[in-house]
């Protein structure tokens, strides 16, 4: 195996490989930074690129983008508080903060960091330990996605931020939101008021943009003719090595829930940004650091989501079936390649395979040089006037939300969440716990739909499974500690 | 003034012969200008990939470049809404999938087939019964057997209620008198990992999107429900074959809004007959394991009608459980 490995670097440095995943993760982190410019779309529309060129250039090309483009939405998130890809939701919600206390640089590199050491980490779990994982991972059965879905739930405590009955309601109105469209189960439209718009659903980025961009440059405005603005101090761009040291932890945990989260397929990236947030809050010894600009706030679900890019590799290339809505393209490509992915892949070109192992691991290195060099030129677009930059943010949500889909609904979609979240942040409601509802309902949903139907209606099902088991005990666990936290607090 | 007079009236035939000639001209000449190809879906999926491959090779053999463009939302509805809308002039084309031939029934669709200029055939692909390897059954006999015994034990998954492999279960169970119980899944890949996880027992997805599996030995399949076998399992018997009357294809067409002129369709289907017959289209297709499947245009509509006359018992017994 690790002959192979030895031969995949082999050939991605002394073919057109190396050179492709380099241009595939700027392209990629270009991607990622316009919102609207997903990674998945990225690497639909250069899968004919790859039609010309050997399997392991066209697969590096594209792990290179996939990379790259989970990475670079954090840029955007940071500096202008628009998410540039769904993964980068959780991001905002400290790394924001951090830019606006003058230290976006500082952001930009931790993100960038956190995003390199966390794919590392995948992308060393997919390389050795993929067809462990894949065999835990096909066990992972609608209960189980049920209760890691109640699991993503109780994060709500952790984004609810002082009130938790705010932060409950904020949720409720998410999974609501999650409701409008056809029922995963019955194939009946909801909510759909006979508009073929509705039919699917809301779509996640338009929200993401609205909830975040749009209603922070709605803000803009009106402070704008409240005070003069102010202009943002940019202040140091590294970070200390005692800092490295209280990310550290956090980076390497999130790298194995993003990795998981990635291997189970029905998941992805923005889900594995979440969690790896929640848990890093739950078990920082700083969390009233969160929501302001917490260093490792920023970190934990950069590690996570770029850990997922690799995790949802693992069932792509031993089952052929995609961890995520990116993999589930490359998939197709890899068919176009004349590669058949599945348990035989392995056995049959092994020498592609471990290639593209090889190009996953040294993206992060690119990832990380590139990340790093940049983080100075991209903080700089902050010290351009607020005015500049909140005229800047609505052509972004609006663009962001049109290219999506190409789509104008989209943009009035766009516009909505930008009210709901105004309107949100004026009665000092949390935005946060209305996301997690949004991406965690139709989840939730649809498998206790499948679980009952799999079960003929008897819940106990959930407590015959080891693996749902355990979920049950993290999610009793987590109640519990709120609970116990939240009676403490009261009796000082 | 006199002057001026003569001026605009020689000015106005001139102008007036210069657009006659043009509308004569175009009349004649079709196509001038890039073709829109509609992609109901997004963008990395089946249908995609059949668009942009034939897309390749468009401007050889239409003269005009031919541009895709995907309009996902609404399991495929948006964008045919958006085609049908379009002026029947043969520049917005969309790839027509096989569920206009029922949603319509189940409110899903607001069309079906009858509201589109159908121009031909591209692809098509068999419904599969596959099971996991190492499951009791090795026949489609003994698959229906143990259902009959057991009536609603056996769970099937497919990629959405009402969708075509969900027709494609409850075929098999209209044409066995058998019970089972069915559960959607987000998509095929999702159910076929189900199988694997042994939370479900089957799933009736195309036999291509289960075929990697199947040679690796993780999965076997019981009865392909085509015409005939799959080219790549010549092995695997058909439902036919082993008795029973169960055919449910998934197929995808070309075609646009009601109305295109005859002589229009005749050379858009010409066009992209050609780009089928591109060596670099067969195996790009080939390789992601769809089935091409070219039907001219009266067989194409043979094939949309008849597709909804077979369907239309299956959806019957289903709506009448719900």
């Amino acid at each position: 195996m690790l002959g192979y490995l030895f031969d995949g670097f082999f050939t991605l440095f002394t073919t057109m490989a190396a050179p492709a995943l380099l241009g595939g993760v700027i392209l990629g982190i270009i991607i990622g930074v316009l919102p609207g410019l997903t990674a998945t779309m990225g690497i639909a529309l250069l899968i004919p690129l790859t039609y010309y060129v050997s399997p392991s250039v066209g697969l590096s090309l594209l792990v290179g983008i996939f990379a790259g483009g989970i990475y670079g939405g954090s840029v955007s998130a940071i500096l202008l508080k628009t998410p540039g890809t769904p993964a980068a939701g959780a991001t905002i919600l400290d790394g924001y903060p951090m830019a606006q206390n003058g230290q976006a640089g500082k952001a930009i590199a931790i993100a960038t960091i956190a995003s390199a050491i966390g794919g590392l980490i995948g992308a060393l779990i997919l390389t050795f330990l993929a067809p462990q994982i894949a065999k835990i991972a096909v066990r992972f059965g609608p209960p189980e996605y049920v209760l890691l879905g109640v699991y993503g739930l109780t994060m709500i405590s952790y984004v609810a931020g002082k009130s938790l009955i705010k932060g409950l309601f904020a949720g409720c109105i998410g999974l609501l939101i999650s409701t409008v469209g056809i029922d995963p189960i019955t194939s009946v439209p909801r909510f759909s008021f006979g508009t073929l718009n509705l039919l699917t659903g809301f779509e996640l980025l338009p929200i993401l943009i609205g909830i975040f961009a749009m209603s922070q440059a709605l803000e803009g405005v009106r402070d704008s003719r409240m005070k003069a603005p102010e202009q943002l101090k940019l202040t140091k761009i590294g970070i200390s090595l005692k800092e490295f040291f209280r990310i550290l932890p956090h980076i390497v945990k999130s790298a194995f829930i993003g990795t998981f989260v990635g291997a189970v397929p029905g998941t992805g990236t923005d889900i594995a940004a979440f969690l790896s947030y929640g848990e890093a809050k739950r078990s920082s010894k700083h969390p009233e650091e969160f929501g302001k600009g917490s260093i490792e706030g920023v970190a934990a679900p950069e590690a996570g989501n770029n850990a997922c890019v690799n995790g949802a590799m693992i069932p792509m290339f031993t089952l052929g079936i995609p961890g995520e809505a990116a993999t589930a393209v490359i998939l197709g490509g890899l068919m176009v390649l004349g590669l058949q992915p599945g348990p035989l892949l392995f056995v049959e070109k092994p020498e592609v395979i471990y290639t593209v192992f090889a190009s996953t691991i040294t993206s992060n290195i690119f990832m990380i040089v590139l990340g790093l060099t940049g983080a100075r030129f991209f903080a700089k677009v902050l010290s351009l006037p607020k005015s500049v930059i909140v005229t800047f943010i609505f052509i972004f949500a609006v663009l962001g939300a049109y290219s999506m889909r190409n789509s104008m609904f989209d943009v009035l979609v766009m516009g909505i969440a930008g009210l709901l979240g105004y309107l949100f942040s004026i009665l000092d409601y949390p935005v946060p716990p209305v996301l997690l509802g949004v991406i965690l309902g139709p989840l939730v949903e649809s498998n206790l739909g499948r679980t009952l139907l799999v079960s003929d209606g008897n819940l106990m099902i959930f407590f015959k499974r080891p693996i749902s088991i355990f979920f049950i005990v993290i999610i009793v666990a987590t109640i519990g500690q709120n609970v116990y936290k939240h009676l403490k607090q009261k009796r000082k | 003034m006199k002057r001026i007079i003569v001026l605009l009236v020689v000015l106005m035939t001139l102008t007036s012969l210069v657009f006659a000639q043009g509308a004569a001209e175009t009349a004649e000449k079709f196509p001038t200008q890039p073709i829109k190809l509609i992609v109901p879906w997004s963008a990395g999926g089946g249908t995609d990939a059949i668009a942009r491959a034939l897309a390749k090779s468009g401007e050889k053999h239409l003269g005009v470049p031919v541009i895709v463009e995907n309009k996902p939302g609404g399991t495929g509805a948006l964008g045919l809404g958006e085609t049908i809308k379009a002026a029947a002039d043969g520049y917005t084309l969309a790839i027509l999938p096989v569920e206009l031939s029922f949603l319509k029934d189940q409110g899903i669709y607001p069309f079906d087939f009858s509201n589109f200029t159908r121009i031909m055939n591209l692809n098509t692909d068999p419904s599969a019964l596959t099971v996991k390897a190492d499951a009791p059954w090795n026949t489609l006999a003994e698959f229906v057997a143990y259902a009959k015994a057991n009536p609603g034990k056996i769970k099937i998954g497919h990629s959405g209620t009402g969708m075509l492999w969900h027709l494609a279960a409850a075929s098999l169970s209209l044409n066995s008198n058998t019970q089972y119980v069915y559960v959607p899944f987000n998509g095929a890949a999702d159910a076929i990992a189900s199988v694997l996880g042994k939370n479900i027992d089957a799933v009736t997805v195309s036999g291509a999107e289960v075929s990697a599996q199947v040679r690796a030995g993780e999965m076997k399949i019981l009865a392909v429900f085509g015409e005939r076998r799959m080219d790549i399992f010549p092995n695997v018997p058909t439902a036919k074959e082993q008795g029973f009357d169960v055919v449910v294809n998934t197929f995808r067409g070309l075609g646009g809004p009601v109305g295109i002129p005859e002589d229009r369709v005749k050379i858009l289907h010409d066009g992209f007959k050609a780009m089928m017959e591109e060596p670099e289209f067969i195996e790009l297709i080939s390789k992601m394991g769809l089935g091409i499947d070219y039907r001219s245009t009266a067989d194409y509509y043979k094939l949309t009608d008849a597709t909804a006359a077979a369907l239309a018992p299956v959806l019957q017994s289903l709506l009448k459980i719900k």
